[in-house]
């Protein structure tokens, strides 16, 4: 009611307003397309909307991609092989990339190192020359590979200058570059995590399925195993585990028994969540209609019970392969992981865990940044997938 | 205080004068370190001339080159385990007989020894030597330790080491009188001395009045039966080797000869060692030695020691450390206070690559057992490179052999086909019929197969692998590929033993300063742990019960060689044979060795004396720093933190 | 609820059993045993092994027999409190292991008491301030801590103690204390080497806990009663801390169940590469030797305290949550 309308007197004629046009009863509630769009969307989309609002998450998913994307290209990636030595250039220092050279835009450069031992205390000692100008090729002919093991190639990304070296995170004590070993570490350690959330996934969502929706006895049994096994704490049993495995089996096969070690413990955290969820979700209406339609159980878990909250096990397990990425590294440092010649973050990690890294070559330890960036953004990307995992709230 | 000291010794050199002469006295008046001055006050200890024998064992540090020192102070040391307190009666290398720097043998508790024939050994005593408790060291340990331990029916099971015995019998073992004692065998036993001056000796002495209370034989059952409960033990000679086990420092009640004695039970973090008030050296002043009142051992973790030293947590140390560590040691050098000292390994070689002759698989036996292939794989390491990128090229390249320092050291047994020569591997490879190579170049056997040796590692030491790798390269250039296999020690140990293993790697020989005294067991087959040959070692050690025999020429020629050591009279003859083992070993590369000479950082805190500046640093024969007498070393002043 | 006790009690009895033979299971397994390491060691070192007392040895603890009757000498020796025979040590176990367990839980004790004060406040704040710059700065340095492998701050941070501080590297005290008996000056050297091991194991716990308590809040500060509490015109605070605080407080107490078995194995890594005085080195020493008695029971106890922690929260659960004591579960 606008306030300069007078109340008329009583009696007085009164406006009349008619609107023309056609009635249309749902008008008010008649939806605009956007709006529409909400209501009419599938689930998965109302996640990926909800999803969307997280920056963090979003931006940790994409980082995530792209290292697992490099692995496939590892070889190309690399500016050296794995195992290049440079005998010349041992606990070589990290090299910067410059642009401007004497106040002139060059290009992407790094300075020449002269290299001297210094008899004292037996020091390798690199100055940075600043005469010399290396500049880096791009998508240049270096370092033979063969690509997957299998096709000889030699393209890479970026090569040093030719004679020229680029180590952008210093070499380490047999003159191999800490950037390419830590591209190839890539490999590994991120595999690793996958494998063993893969097998924890499988174990935890049968075991977790069976005790949730059979309950009784059944349900018993497989809390006290979860019971046991979340009670001996896991780094000691990592360490039993890892100690029985013989030590004369191949490389491969030790990184296979360590996956499934990291799955065969974790699954416990899955199971609990899927039983407690099972325990709840059977007593809905479409479980005992789908029971008196004939449907065998494990149709029923699978095909109805676990979508209902696949989401929520997604979050859960993404923040568990931060987890295993940490087990990984912590038993490759004590000696009982992975070993040389397989060459893991974890692995890189143990050879700089000495007060000689410390104190005179600390850019050997930088193999822990993206561990732990791998790790945080796991983590954003699973909080991110568990808000967005139930859009109906 | 001092006045009291004073009228003890006058006393003392009273007595001196009035009882019969002694022989050989430099200094009749003796002092005593003043950290016992108040218990000898108090009465609880005698005077320091009646702690010492009436011939006490003067080392002239002046004649040594050192400095003559003060008593006092605490030597801090680090381990990394607690069963590495058995260094210390290693360190304080307490003998009957010993080595000194120069190698040679001389008696050290022993007054004299008197050898005829090489075969009749006469033991004469220090009169007056007293056991760290006060309680006298006589021909009685002798008696005690031969008859009711070394030959017990239960004590002395396994029998007499091999190195007391001469064609499989023991000595006859005899008492003089109190202070002298003889031990007899049929023909000369060259091995006997050096077992006593070894690191870790044979007892031929122990302390009867202590160990008796545990032996069936003097002390009653009642009380025996008390003990075994107390102790947990089942049965006495258990509690016997128990409680007697010198070698390992972990009884604190045992009396021993050290110099210094451990005063902590096991477990524990820190192990504290006192002086021993009853040792029997002097120095040319008449000072009691040791010097240093106590030397205390922390246990932590192994591979933070290096961070430690380098914090200045160490007095004296070398255990422990590598060469890797040298930089930051040094570094820290002035912020702690000490000095880093590199001294030489006393190893054949830093590691040496073991191929097993005793391999099952039939082709690599047949390949292995071929000189040329031995040969060709030794060739084709770049030794230079591996100094080099490993050592800063301070070590020096060799097959592993003697040491320049070591009589028997010849240079053409260093250089023995230890020269980079690619060429005459390939030579020698495509003479033995591996001509065919597949696309990477590496040589294929007849059968088609990759020529691949698995070398296995027993996963302790990165300078292992690292070398490996630098090999694996440098063999892809005469077609010869190499995997690197990590183990674990005793699983590697295994695999060698029963023939599973091609070729493994671990340290070069143990003593390579050895002199025609010392035995040359390591050079030919002798134990089941020989690395290169367990099956034969196994069959000399249990005298052809087990194992397979000898049966390549060249070593069955060295274990005659080694049969005639152990059979002679004369050092000529002692060289005679080593020389000739030397010439076959280093000429059939039976183990590859690759540099020697290695640097091993010993760091000393800037108040200690008399720490050899260069010296060789090794088990044995010099005991870690036994032979360097560490009684001998002294504290300036104390540091100022 | 006395009834809720003894059952729990009760469910405790197989668990403990199931724990036992697993553990054995897993210390059986390798091929070999801690004789064989053993001899390979002496022989390593050039010394003979007394095969015979080997043997002896080898009887005397049933290692000719089958594996069923070692299993049985050892669980009953766990009951009566003998944990075995350490070969290693050539002492029981009890002895190697004394003095350092109680270290061992003092060092979990106080890593989860610092867990707590700092997870507290912060989970509260991050909570009530959702989406904030403070509680995205809290939460990112939180998931650091919990990102980086432990061992390796231990020795970065040890190091940088050591020379801007002076503090000893490595151990939990200063050097001379190690065998003396407790005073205020070993106590207060205690302390000032705790705090390393405590940052660094509490760290990976704290960040856990912040962001479980800031979800657990959120949760309920989205429902109805305190809206209406909001309503109503209670005081902010009071409407945090009167209800929805109590109901996030279940899972703090239910959490000690995961956080006592991760605390102990946090310090187990933390332990080895600071060189503690704890059971940590002393475990993974006797794993790689298989010294099967000291590692079994070691794990045995590890397991038999996570448990007990469980009973504990879960009995103070009920005690706090009556729904539990109703209905007779935990609502894990």
């Amino acid at each position: 009611m606008t306030t300069s309308q007078q109340i008329p007197a009583p009696g007085a004629e009164m406006e009349h307003y008619v609107r023309g046009g056609e009635f249309d009863p749902k008008s008010v509630e008649k939806l605009t397309p956007e709006q529409e769009k909400v209501y009419l969307a599938s689930q998965l989309r109302l996640m990926w909307w909800k999803f969307k609002k997280h920056k963090l998450a979003v931006w940790s998913g994409v980082f995530l991609l792209l290292l697992y994307g490099s692995i496939l290209i590892s070889e190309f990636l690399a500016p050296y092989g794995l195992n290049n030595r440079h005998v010349d250039f041992i606990h070589a220092p990290a090299q910067s990339i410059h642009l401007f050279h004497d106040g002139e835009f060059v290009g992407p450069f790094v300075y020449g190192m002269s290299y001297k031992l210094n008899m004292e205390n037996l020091k390798r000692e690199y100055t940075v020359n600043k005469t010399q100008v290396q500049k880096l090729r791009f998508f240049c002919r270096g370092e033979s590979y063969r690509f997957w093991g299998i096709w000889k190639n030699n393209l890479h990304l970026v090569c040093p200058a030719k004679n020229g070296t680029f180590f952008l995170h210093g070499t380490d004590r047999l003159g191999r570059d800490v950037l390419s070993r830590m591209i190839y570490g890539a490999r590994i350690s991120l595999t690793i995590g996958l494998l063993g959330i893969t097998i924890s996934f499988l174990l935890g969502i049968s075991i977790g399925g069976i005790a949730g929706y059979y309950g009784g006895m059944a349900d018993m049994f497989i809390q006290r195993i979860i019971e046991v096994l979340q009670s001996i704490p896991s780094v000691p049993l990592w360490l039993a585990l890892a100690a029985i495995m013989p030590v004369t089996w191949s490389p491969i096969i030790v990184y296979f028994g360590i996956t499934i070690i990291l799955g065969l413990i974790d699954w416990t955290g899955l199971a609990r969540a899927v039983r407690s969820k099972l325990l709840a979700l059977r007593e809905e209406d479409y479980v005992l209609a789908a029971q008196l339609m004939g449907a065998r159980p494990s149709r029923i878990i699978g095909r109805h019970l676990v979508p209902g909250f696949m989401s929520h096990l997604i979050a859960t397990a993404t923040i568990t392969i931060p987890t295993m990425i940490l087990g990984e590294t912590a038993l490759s440092f004590l000696g009982l992981g992975l070993r040389a010649p397989i060459t893991s973050w974890g692995v890189l990690l143990t050879e700089a865990q000495n007060i000689n890294a410390v104190a005179l070559y600390p850019w050997l330890l930088f193999p822990v940044v993206p561990v732990i960036m791998v790790i945080l953004a796991f983590n954003f990307l699973g909080d991110g997938l568990r808000d967005a995992a139930d859009p109906y709230k | 205080m001092r006045v009291f000291n004073k009228v003890l010794i006058a006393a003392a050199m009273l007595a001196a004068i009035v009882s019969t002469q002694t022989t050989v006295s430099q200094a009749a008046e003796y002092t005593g370190p003043p950290s016992l001055l108040d218990e000898e006050m108090a009465g609880k200890m005698p005077g320091v001339s009646e702690r010492l024998p009436k011939n006490p064992r003067v080392v002239n540090l002046k004649a040594m080159g050192r400095k003559p020192g003060k008593h006092g102070g605490t030597m801090r040391m680090l381990i990394g385990k607690i069963k590495d307190i058995k260094l210390i009666p290693i360190y304080g290398y307490a003998r009957l007989v010993g080595y000194n720097e120069k190698f040679e043998l001389k008696p050290d508790i022993l007054e004299k020894v008197d050898v005829k024939e090489g075969r009749i050994f006469t033991f004469y005593l220090r009169k007056g030597h007293k056991w760290s408790d006060g309680h006298p060291f006589t021909s009685e340990d002798f008696r005690y330790a031969w008859n009711d331990m070394l030959t017990d029916k239960k004590l002395g099971r396994s029998g007499l080491r091999p190195n007391l015995q001469v064609d499989g019998k023991g000595p006859v073992f005899e008492v003089i009188d109190e202070t002298t004692v003889r031990y007899t065998w049929h023909a000369p036993n060259p091995q006997f001395l050096p077992a006593l001056a070894a690191p870790i000796p044979i007892y031929l002495a122990m302390p009867a009045h202590y160990l008796k209370q545990f032996h069936k034989t003097y002390q009653t059952k009642e009380k025996l039966a008390k003990l075994l409960v107390k102790n947990r033990v089942k049965k006495w000679y258990k509690l016997h080797k128990r409680m007697a086990r010198e070698k390992k420092a972990s009884n604190p009640d045992l009396p021993t000869l050290s110099p210094w004695v451990n005063t902590t039970p096991l477990p524990a973090d820190l192990f504290v060692f006192e002086r021993n008030a009853y040792f029997h050296r002097v120095d040319e002043n008449g000072n009691q030695l040791p010097y240093f009142d106590r030397i205390t051992m922390s246990v932590g973790t192994g591979s933070l020691i290096p961070a430690k030293v380098g914090a200045g947590d160490a007095d004296l140390q070398a255990r422990n450390l590598n060469f890797v560590d040298y930089t930051h040691l040094k570094s820290s050098e002035k912020r702690s206070k000490y000095k880093v000292l590199l001294w030489k390994s006393g190893k054949g070689s830093a590691v040496t690559l073991l191929p097993n002759l005793n391999v099952k698989d039939p082709l690599w036996r047949k390949t292995l057992r071929d000189v040329r292939f031995r040969r060709a794989l030794s060739m084709g390491i770049d030794r230079h490179e591996i100094n080099q990128i490993m050592f800063y090229g301070l070590a020096r390249e060799s097959g592993d052999s003697m040491l320049p320092q070591s009589p028997l050291y010849k240079e053409k047994y260093q250089k023995a086909w230890a020269e980079h020569d690619t060429k005459q591997a390939n030579l020698f490879l495509d003479e033995m019929g591996l001509i065919k190579r597949d696309e990477d170049g590496y040589r294929l056997f007849p059968n088609g197969n990759r020529v691949e040796i698995i070398v296995e590692t027993a996963g302790e030491s990165t300078l292992q692998s690292d070398i490996l790798e630098l090999i694996q390269d440098q063999w892809h250039a005469i077609g010869v590929k190499l995997i690197i296999r990590g183990s674990q020690r005793d699983v590697m140990r295994r695999r060698a033993i029963s023939g599973l293993a091609v070729m493994t790697i671990w340290n070069g020989l143990d003593n390579a300063v050895a002199s025609p005294q010392m035995s040359p067991s390591e050079l030919v087959p002798s134990s089941q742990s020989d690395l290169q040959w367990p099956q034969w070692g196994m069959y000399v050690s249990s005298k052809g019960e087990k194992g397979e025999k000898p049966d390549l020429a060249p070593v069955v020629e060295m274990l005659k060689s080694a049969k005639r050591w152990s059979k002679a009279a004369t050092t000529q003859e002692k060289t005679k044979a080593w020389q000739e083992i030397l010439e076959i070993y280093s000429d059939n590369v039976f183990s590859i060795g690759i540099v020697n000479g290695a640097l091993q950082p010993v760091v000393v805190k800037n108040n200690i004396v008399n720490v050899p500046k260069e010296a060789i640093y090794a088990y044995s024969p010099t005991a870690y720093f036994g032979v360097y007498m560490p009684d001998t070393f002294w504290q300036s002043k104390p540091l100022t933190k | 609820m006395f009834a809720y006790i003894i059952r729990r009690i009760l469910i405790m009895i197989p668990t403990l059993v199931m724990i036992s033979v697993l553990i054995f299971t897993i210390m059986e397994w390798p091929p070999g045993n801690y004789f064989d390491t053993y001899i390979a060691e002496l022989e390593a070192q050039g010394e003979a092994a007394d095969l015979q007392e080997i043997e002896e040895l080898r009887k005397e603890h049933g290692f000719d027999k089958p594996p069923i009757g070692r299993y049985f000498h050892w669980a009953f020796g766990l009951l009566q409190g003998d944990m075995g025979y350490s070969f290693e040590y050539e002492l029981p176990v009890n002895e190697v292991v004394g003095s350092r367990m109680w270290l061992t839980l003092l060092v979990s004790f106080v890593s989860i008491f610092f867990t707590w004060i700092f997870a507290f406040p912060i989970g509260i704040y991050s909570a009530t301030h959702q989406y904030s710059w403070g509680d995205y700065g809290l939460t990112f340095v939180g998931l650091l801590g919990l990102a980086t492998p432990n061992f390796l701050l231990a020795l970065i941070f040890m190091y940088f103690a050591n020379i801007w501080f002076g503090v000893s590297i490595g151990g939990l005290m200063d050097p001379e204390f190690k065998n003396q008996a407790m005073s205020w000056a070993k106590f207060v050297s205690i302390l000032e080497h705790l705090w390393i091991p405590v940052i660094i194991i509490g760290t990976a716990g704290t960040a856990g806990m912040i962001r479980r308590l800031r979800a657990n809040l959120l949760d309920e500060l989205q429902k109805q009663y305190v809206t209406t509490a909001k309503a109503k015109g209670l005081h902010p605070f009071k409407a945090l801390t009167k209800y929805p605080l109590r109901m996030s407080l279940n899972f703090f107490i239910s959490d000690i169940g995961s956080l006592l078995p991760a605390m102990i194995s946090g310090a187990e890594v933390t332990a080895i590469v600071l060189s503690l005085e704890t059971t940590g080195p002393l475990l993974i020493r006797a794993l790689k030797a298989q010294d099967m008695y000291l590692a079994g029971s070691f794990l045995m106890v590890l397991a038999s305290f996570t448990v007990l922690g469980v009973l504990i929260s879960d009995i103070a659960l009920a005690l706090l949550d009556p729904r539990i004591r109703l209905q007779g579960g935990s609502t894990k």
